[in-house]
C-alpha cells in the first residue's frame, strides 16, 4: 500500500448514552460539522489526537437497526457503507450506558452480529458505581468478543485507555479495507436475545434494583399535571429574561466598540469611496452580526443546559397532548423552542421527528416562532411609537406590545399546524420518547456545545448577513445622485428604484417607498431591515447609535398604523435566506418550499393590510 | 346483532384475558404491574408490526415489572412508564398494545 487511508472510527450508542461528550473528550471538542450528502443530518466528524490517519464519526443516537427515524436511518447506513460519499467506518465503538446496560448491550449484540471490530465502551462508569453497580469487566469482555473499555465521558477518566485500545486495533487493521455490508433480517427475535442478555449480564454484573431516591422525587414535581407545567413555564420566563435582558449589556457594549470602530477608522483614511465602502459597509455589517451573539450565546446555553440536564423531554412529555390535538407532538416541543432563538437550529432539529408529516407541520411553522433576528426589529419601532406607559399599574405597554407580537405568532402556529392537520390524515405514529436520567450539566460539554453552535452560526449565517450587507451598500451607493439633485442620496441609487417599484404594491398596507426598499435586504436577515432603514434616512453616516439616533425620526416621519402595520409583516414573513435554503434541504422539495414562501408571503400581507386598516379606523374615530 | 354464520370470521377476536389482565393504558398513577404480552392490536397501520417490535426492543418483554410514574399536562396522555430503570414516555395508542398483570405494592 502505497498511500495511507484514513482510518474511520465510529461511535454508536442509544440516544442519552453521553456518546457526544465521549466525542468532545476524544477530539479535544474539534468537531468538523457538515451534513451527509443529500440530507440535512449533521455528521460530525473529528480528528484523534494521538492517532495517526485516523477520523471519529459521531453517528446520530439509535436504539436498533430497525429504524424508525430518518435519524436512525442514517446511522444505520453509515454503519453498514450504504450512505452515499461515505465509506465504511472500520471500528465501531459502542458507546453503552453503564447505568442502563440492558438497552445498551441490546444494541451492542445486533451491532456485534455484523462482524465489524467493535470496541464497547461503558461510559458513566461513576454513575454506575454509585448506584452499586458491579460490572466485571473481563468477564463481560470474554462473553462479548471485544476489549471493554470503562469511561467517564464527563471527566477525562477512561479516555486514554480508549484511545489506547484504538491505536491498538488500528495498527492491527491497517492494511484491511472494510466491506460494505447488508442487513435484512432479524437473526433472532427480541425475545432471544434479550434472554441472552440476561444471561450475560447474571454472568458480570451484579446490579441493585433501586435508582437513586432524588431522581424519582425531582420526577414527582418536574411531571406532576400542575406543578410540572408550572416548572416549564418558569423555565420559560427565566430563559427569555436572559436571552431579553442579560444580553443587553454586551450587545449595547459590542455595539459602542463597533461604532468606535467605525470612527476610527473613518479619520484615518480620507473620505470618499473606500472610506464608506469600510465604515457604513464592511463594518457597520460585521456589526450587525456581532451585536446578535450574546442573545444567540444566551439561548444556546439555556437549551443545551436544559437538554443535558435531561429536562427537556419531560417537557416534551407534558406538552404531548396538547401539541397532538393541534397535529403535533411532543417531539416537536424542541424544535419550536429552538426556533425562538433561530428557525435554523429549530428547522435542523425536526429531524428527531418519527412522523414524516408532523415534522413537515414543524418546519412550516418553526418560523412563526418570534425568532431573535426579529427583535431589533421590533425593539426599534416600539421605541419609536409606543410610550413608555403603565397598563393597569402591572405591566408596561411596550413590553406588552413586545409579548402580544410573540403571542400572534404562536397562535398563528397553532391555527396553521391545525389546518395542516387536518387537510391530510395519514398513519398514526407512537411516542416512545425515553426521559433519560437526569445528569448535572458538564461544564466542559456545554462549552463545547456552545462553541460549536455559535461557530455554526457565525458561519453560516454570518457570512450571508455580512455579504449582505455589503451588497446592500452597493445598491444604495450607486449609482451616484445626480449634481441637481435634492433629495437623499440613496433615492436615486439601485435600492432607491427597486424600492420605489415596489411601492404601489404595498401602498396598501401603509408602507413607503424607504420600508420598501429596507424589506430588500432583509430577505437576507431581519435585523438587516434596521441598519436599512437607517441607511435609507440616511442615519448611520453619523455613526452614533442607530436605535437612539433613529427611533424620534421613525416617530416623526410614520404614522403609527403604518409602524404597526410594518411590525405585523415581519411576525410572518420569511425574510431570512437562511431559513429558506434550511427548509429546502429539509423538505428536499422545491415545491414544499415554495409553499412555505409563499404562505408565509401571503399571511404577511393579510396581517399588515388588516393591521393598517383597523388601525386607521380606530385611530382616526 | 344479527350476524350471518358467512360473516362470523370477520368479527375481530376478542383477547380472551383473565379479568385482571389490562393493557397499561387503564393503569393509574403510582401502579405498579407486570407485562404479560405485547398485543399485536392494529393501532398503527402499516407500522403496526415495527411499533410492536421497538416497544419489545425497549424491554417491554412479557415478565418486565412496569411501574406508572404520571401523565401528561391536563389529560391521561402520554403515560410515563418506568422500566428496568428506564423511563419511557407513552401514548394511549401504544400503551393500550402492553398487556399486563397489576401486582400489589408491598
Amino acid at each position: 500500500m502505497s498511500q495511507t487511508r484514513t482510518f474511520r472510527f465510529a461511535l454508536v450508542g442509544n440516544p442519552n448514552c453521553g456518546k457526544t461528550s465521549l466525542f468532545n473528550r476524544l477530539t479535544g471538542a474539534r468537531a468538523k460539522v457538515a451534513n451527509y450528502a443529500g440530507v440535512t443530518i449533521e455528521k460530525r466528524v473529528g480528528e484523534l489526537p494521538g492517532l495517526a490517519n485516523a477520523e471519529l464519526i459521531d453517528l446520530p443516537g439509535t436504539y436498533s437497526f430497525f429504524v424508525t427515524s430518518p435519524d436512525e436511518r442514517i446511522a444505520r447506513d453509515v454503519i453498514l457503507g450504504q450512505m452515499r460519499n461515505e465509506s465504511p467506518p472500520d471500528v465501531l465503538i459502542a458507546v453503552v450506558d453503564a447505568t442502563h446496560l440492558r438497552l445498551g448491550l441490546r444494541l451492542v449484540l445486533e451491532l456485534k452480529s455484523l462482524n465489524r471490530p467493535m470496541i464497547l465502551a461503558l461510559n458513566q462508569a461513576d454513575a454506575a458505581q454509585q448506584q452499586g453497580i458491579k460490572i466485571q469487566l473481563e468477564r463481560l469482555s470474554q462473553q462479548l468478543g471485544m476489549p471493554v473499555v470503562e469511561t467517564i465521558a464527563i471527566k477525562n477518566n477512561g479516555v486514554g485507555t480508549l484511545l489506547d485500545e484504538m491505536a491498538a486495533i488500528q495498527t492491527r487493521l491497517a492494511h484491511q479495507e472494510a466491506q460494505i455490508l447488508l442487513y435484512t433480517e432479524r437473526t433472532e427475535s427480541v425475545e432471544e436475545l434479550y434472554a441472552r442478555i440476561e444471561s450475560i449480564l447474571a454472568d458480570c454484573v451484579s446490579q441493585p434494583t433501586h435508582l437513586p431516591m432524588w431522581q424519582d422525587k425531582l420526577d414527582a414535581i418536574v411531571m406532576h399535571p400542575v406543578l410540572g407545567v408550572i416548572t416549564l413555564l418558569t423555565v420559560l420566563l427565566l430563559t427569555f429574561q436572559a436571552v431579553f435582558s442579560w444580553a443587553m449589556p454586551v450587545a449595547d457594549l459590542i455595539d459602542t466598540s463597533v461604532q468606535w470602530l467605525g470612527d476610527f477608522i473613518g479619520k484615518q483614511i480620507p473620505q470618499g469611496i473606500l472610506n464608506d465602502f469600510l465604515v457604513n459597509g464592511l463594518i457597520a455589517g460585521s456589526g450587525s452580526v456581532l451585536v446578535f451573539l450574546p442573545q444567540i450565546i444566551i439561548l444556546f446555553a439555556f437549551i443545551l443546559v436544559l437538554e443535558d440536564s435531561g429536562y427537556l423531554p419531560r417537557a416534551a412529555f407534558l406538552l404531548d397532548k396538547l401539541m397532538v390535538s393541534v397535529g403535533l407532538s411532543g417531539r416537536s416541543f424542541i424544535p419550536l423552542l429552538s426556533s425562538f432563538a433561530c428557525a435554523v437550529p429549530g428547522i435542523m432539529a425536526t429531524r428527531t421527528i418519527q412522523d414524516p408529516r408532523e415534522r413537515m407541520i414543524t418546519i412550516m411553522v418553526a418560523p412563526l416562532m418570534t425568532c431573535s433576528a426579529r427583535l431589533p426589529v421590533y425593539a426599534l419601532i416600539i421605541s419609536a411609537f409606543i410610550p413608555q406607559r403603565n397598563v393597569w399599574g402591572l405591566f408596561n405597554l411596550q413590553g406588552l406590545t413586545l409579548f402580544v407580537l410573540y403571542i400572534a405568532g404562536i397562535i398563528s402556529a397553532v391555527l396553521v399546524a391545525w389546518v395542516l392537520k387536518s387537510r391530510n390524515k395519514g398513519d398514526v405514529f407512537p411516542l416512545l420518547l425515553e426521559l433519560p436520567v437526569y445528569r448535572w450539566p458538564n461544564l466542559y460539554h456545554l462549552f463545547s456545545g456552545l462553541r460549536e453552535r455559535v461557530g455554526i452560526f457565525l458561519r453560516r449565517v454570518g457570512t450571508i448577513i455580512l455579504s449582505l450587507s455589503v451588497i446592500l451598500w452597493f445598491l444604495a451607493t450607486f449609482p451616484a445622485p445626480p449634481l441637481e439633485a435634492s433629495g437623499a442620496a440613496i433615492e436615486y441609487s439601485y435600492a432607491g428604484m427597486i424600492g420605489h417599484v415596489m411601492q404601489p404594491l404595498f401602498a396598501p398596507l401603509g408602507f413607503n417607498w424607504q420600508m420598501c426598499i429596507a424589506l430588500i435586504p432583509a430577505m437576507a436577515a431581519r435585523e438587516v431591515a434596521v441598519s436599512a432603514i437607517a441607511t435609507v434616512y440616511a442615519v448611520a453616516a453619523t455613526g452614533t447609535d442607530i436605535a437612539t439616533d433613529l427611533g424620534p425620526l421613525l416617530g416623526q416621519l410614520w404614522s403609527l398604523p403604518t409602524a404597526l402595520a410594518y411590525l405585523a409583516w415581519f411576525v410572518y414573513a420569511p425574510q431570512c435566506l437562511s431559513t429558506i435554503a434550511v427548509v429546502k434541504r429539509e423538505t428536499n422539495s422545491w415545491l414544499a418550499t415554495a409553499g412555505f414562501v409563499s404562505y408565509l408571503f401571503a399571511l404577511a400581507y393579510i396581517a399588515a393590510f388588516v393591521t393598517y386598516r383597523v388601525a386607521l379606523l380606530l385611530l382616526t374615530n | 346483532m344479527n350476524i350471518t354464520m358467512d360473516k362470523i370470521n370477520t368479527i375481530p377476536h376478542p383477547v380472551v384475558l383473565d379479568a385482571a389482565i389490562k393493557p397499561i393504558s387503564k393503569l393509574k398513577k403510582g401502579s405498579l404491574a407486570r407485562i404479560v404480552q405485547v398485543t399485536e392490536f392494529t393501532e398503527f397501520g402499516k407500522n403496526n408490526e415495527s411499533v410492536s417490535q421497538r416497544l419489545k426492543e425497549l424491554g417491554f418483554l412479557p415478565g418486565a415489572a412496569i411501574k406508572v410514574i404520571g401523565f401528561g399536562f391536563l389529560s391521561n396522555a402520554p403515560i410515563a412508564i418506568g422500566i428496568n430503570g428506564t423511563k419511557f414516555a407513552l401514548r394511549p395508542a401504544e400503551a393500550s398494545k402492553i398487556l399486563v398483570i397489576p401486582i400489589a405494592p408491598n
